[in-house]
């Protein structure tokens, strides 16, 4: 059989040359193509991950990450608890480069062509791939996979349906060549990002029929990926092999995963990287870090997560707080600084305002903080907020608001600081309520809050992601149940505009609706600290986004 | 066969206590089963849906019958999460939770007797006064403080951590002990402590009583004195005392387990308890309320053995 999909045969380096040609002759690759020096934005057909010529094969990575899921089904999940144990042993249609962790590369989809309305996507899938039980690999499991995301079956609460909002008909137009038919185009940028997230991992058809849709339960379910389950051991350890008919000749390189159970930030996560008893390290703490970093024969890395620290106002329960003057105020009242500086030894973060402060749309860090609001010297933000607190008439402050507290060392570090800036510059006062992290959501959900701080995460670091999950108005994410037309209206043009320079106009310009009437307060952007014996190759997570997309360990290797 | 009934009521009442609360208790477990952002986008259709099939959409009353129906049965539940059931759980976890409360035990006598005994021979002299000090700042200090203390110390001192997952006796006696002695020593420490002050104000009752002096009177040796007259009618308060303790040991292993990073049933039931994983919760804190009753309900029956003028109708 001719093997035109398996493409072993193919160049391995991407020259520029190669690339634009292919560029030229496929939509998506030519949008792309021109933004390369942005990786956020990047696409390249022909770069499947190859093994490092100077790799050595064999040994076993053992790795320590929170790997202890409520339950096992990845497309129902949010938590590294998931994507850290089980990413490896499946594949995604398209994957971001294990080399930047942002360029979008070919997976079990080794072609991509998107029509130039932008409303088909037509992905040609690899051929000879086999799932872990022997069974292949074919369009109806795509099918299948994103039907389940797109439209989840009853009792199936899946966080990514939102992204694929706009997917109509999924037409199999043969065994290895399958079509996303849209309602309406969204950016190409998103809807890649969409289809190389993570969390879309391909199951079996079968196996989604043989649970009636729901895979909560089901431990080890076939996946393609280059690791196969050995056995696991709850809050312990889970074990994978190599999968030797993995697709991708020649990967993985190890032959074995240890992934240990290890709570993020924990002392123990610390103890037990410093320790040598693992080769890497996820979600370390600070101090853990830090003393990682010192030690010889070790690389620590930061980088970005795609989660924001914040707090909400509830608009709806409390009157001063539905005024935009007043959210304007406490938005101006706070000292981001101080309160990254706060927690520094418990978790790393970064000041921002209301759209990531590293995607290539926001408002660069370096002018953000000359703004009010994000200014070292907070007494000028401070004397507007008051100004706003009078205009608004509660110049004299605002008494007995309930702040909901989730019951982690972070958030409760934050409360307290939030809670005294609040009264020092405003008058304004609070009462913490720290409560559990299902307590926390149950009163959010309820609106059983004047004011609550938590986390949230996104999928994708595209503005319209935020915009909709975080901001939308009916946004599962919008705690505050804040609205505003103008921005509701705005957004939604900006998840239709597919031209960027004209999007990134929009966002600048949602950027200022948000900072004029929040519907949230940003605390801070939450980094990413992972530690590595120089005896592990190939991965270095300094560039990438999160900590969802890029887990597979195929291409790392052990000297 | 009054205790067996007394010990089950107590049992039946925990059960009832424990029940109630976990139902009453603000909470969603749904959140840690769909995460935060599922959870936000959860329809009241899939709600309900997925509340049925972890049977929490049944009456409470049936609920509560169905749970003692399956302990009877010996069917202890699954967790709402991973599928694994609880008696999974306890039979890999259990073994490492009972050395380390072995462990506490054996260590909590070996240490606080002998303090106590010493202390009680010589009062108020130099030793009795450290012996005290030392007693009061064991009781004093956190176990999970010690524990991080310990872990941390061996860390930056030796670059020593214990084995980060399970190795029970029987496949690595080695292995396994150097998990269970940090949990077991500190543990055992802070229950030595009592032990050491129940145990000195006891032997400083019986060595003023007659057939003490009368002991010496006829010549005896000391130790003789003290180890065949004395220590018998002192320990029956400390026997007590130490079936209470029993509680205190159970209680702070789950604090310890998790300072030391041991996946024993105490750091299980943590977990649980911050999942709103109600089947493991509730059963586990049965087992530990079994435990507790039965050891007290032996300690009882220790009595009647040790002390023949105590005889049980």
């Amino acid at each position: 059989m001719k093997d035109r999909t398996n493409d072993q045969d193919r160049p391995v380096s991407v020259n520029r040359r190669a690339f634009l040609k292919r560029a030229g002759t496929v939509g998506a690759g030519a949008v792309v193509a021109s933004r390369l020096h942005r990786p956020g934005l990047a696409a390249a057909q022909d770069a499947t991950v190859r093994p490092d010529p100077a790799s050595k094969r064999g040994g076993t990575l053992r790795y320590a990450v929170h790997n202890a899921p409520a339950h096992f089904d990845v497309h129902q999940s949010g938590t590294v608890a998931n994507i850290g144990p089980q990413s490896p042993m499946y594949d995604t249609l398209l994957r971001r480069s294990p080399k930047d962790g942002q360029t979008i590369i070919p997976d079990l989809a080794w072609k991509w062509e998107i029509s130039p309305d932008s409303k088909k996507y037509t992905f040609h899938l690899r051929r000879g791939v086999k799932f872990h039980d022997g069974a292949d690999f074919t369009a109806e499991d795509v099918k299948a996979t994103y039907e389940r995301i797109a439209r989840p079956p009853k009792g199936v609460v899946i966080p990514r349906t939102p992204l694929f909002a706009t997917v109509g008909d999924i037409v199999v137009v043969n065994p290895h060549t399958i079509e996303f038919r849209m309602t309406e185009p969204r950016p190409k940028a998103y809807m890649l990002g969409a289809f190389a997230s993570g969390w879309n991992i391909i199951v079996r058809k079968k196996t989604l029929e043989e649970h009636g849709g729901n895979l909560r339960q089901v431990m080890n379910y076939p996946g393609t990926g280059p690791f196969r389950h050995v056995s696991r051991k709850d809050k312990e350890v889970w074990i994978q092999e190599r999968f030797p008919d993995y697709w991708n000749k020649g990967l993985p390189l190890v032959d074995k995963l240890e992934i240990y159970h290890m709570m993020p930030f924990s002392p123990e996560l610390g103890a037990t990287f410093l320790s040598g008893k693992v080769d890497y390290a996820r979600l370390l703490d600070p101090v853990s870090w830090r003393k990682a970093k010192e030690m010889q024969g070790v690389t620590a890395a930061a980088f970005n997560q795609s989660v924001i620290q914040a707090f909400w106002m509830n608009t709806q329960k409390n009157k001063a707080l539905a005024d935009p003057r007043v959210r304007r105020a406490i938005h101006l009242a706070m000292d981001r600084h101080t309160l990254v500086d706060v927690v520094k030894d418990t978790a790393p973060m970064q000041v921002g305002g209301f759209v990531y402060p590293f995607h290539e749309m926001s408002t660069p860090v370096a002018e953000l903080e000359k703004k009010l609001g994000y200014q070292k010297d907070v007494k000028p933000a401070v004397q507007e907020a008051r100004r706003l607190m009078k205009e608004a008439g509660y110049g004299n402050g605002v008494k007995n608001l309930d702040f909901v507290v989730r019951d982690v060392a972070t958030f409760k570090l934050w409360a307290v600081a939030i809670q005294a800036m609040l009264k020092e510059h405003l008058n304004i006062e609070s009462n913490l309520r720290v409560v559990q992290v299902s307590v926390w959501f149950d009163e959010a959900a309820a609106g059983n809050f004047d004011l609550a701080i938590s986390a949230i995460v996104s999928t994708l670091m595209d503005p319209s992601d935020i915009f909709s999950a975080w901001y939308g108005k009916d946004g599962p994410q919008n705690y505050s149940r804040w609205t505003n037309p103008v921005f509701h209206d705005l957004a939604s043009q900006i998840e239709r505009e597919v031209d960027d320079t004209r999007r990134k106009t929009m966002v600048r310009k949602a950027e200022e609706i948000l900072e004029n009437d929040p519907p949230l307060i940003p605390v801070s952007y939450e980094q990413i600290y992972d530690a590595w014996y120089n005896r592990v190759h190939g991965q270095n997570p300094s560039t990438y986004f999160g900590i969802y997309d890029v887990v597979r360990w195929d291409q790392v290797w052990l000297s | 066969m009054r205790r067996a009934f007394y010990a089950a009521i107590t049992l039946f009442g925990v059960s009832l206590s424990v029940f109630v609360i976990l139902r009453i208790l603000p909470g969603d477990p749904l959140v840690a089963i769909l995460g935060a952002e599922g959870h936000a986008q959860m329809r009241p259709t899939d709600r309900a849906r997925i509340m049925a099939d972890l049977g929490l959409s049944d009456p409470l009353p049936v609920q509560y019958v169905r749970w003692l129906g399956d302990i009877a049965a010996g069917r202890l539940g699954k967790s709402f999460f991973r599928g694994d059931t609880v008696a999974e759980q306890i039979l890999h976890r259990g073994p490492i939770s009972a050395e380390i409360g072995v462990l506490a035990l054996i260590v909590s006598w070996l240490v606080g007797l002998p303090v106590g005994i010493l202390s009680a021979l010589k009062p108020n002299s130099m030793p009795d006064g450290l012996a005290r000090a030392l007693s009061v700042m064991f009781i004093a200090i956190p176990g999970f403080w010690l524990g991080m203390l310990i872990v941390l110390a061996l860390l930056f001192w030796f670059g020593y951590k214990a084995p980060i997952v399970i190795v029970h006796f029987w496949n690595n006696p080695w292995q396994n002990l150097q998990i269970v002695v940090g949990p077991g020593v500190v543990l055992g420490l802070a229950q030595g402590a009592y032990i050491a002050r129940m145990s000195r104000s006891c032997m400083l009752e019986v060595i003023s009583e007659d057939f003490v002096r009368t002991a010496r009177a006829k010549g005896l040796r000391e130790w003789l004195v003290v180890m065949r007259h004395a220590l018998p009618n002192a320990l029956l308060p400390v026997i007590t005392i130490s079936g209470v303790l029993l509680g205190f040991v159970l209680g702070g292993s789950v604090a310890v387990e998790q300072a030391f990073g041991v996946p024993g049933l105490g750091r299980a039931l943590v977990t649980a308890v911050i999942e709103r994983d109600i089947i493991v919760v509730q059963n586990l804190v049965l087992l530990y309320a079994v435990i507790f009753v039965g050891v007290n309900v032996l300690v009882d029956l220790s009595y009647a053995w040790l002390d023949p003028r105590i005889r049980y109708g």
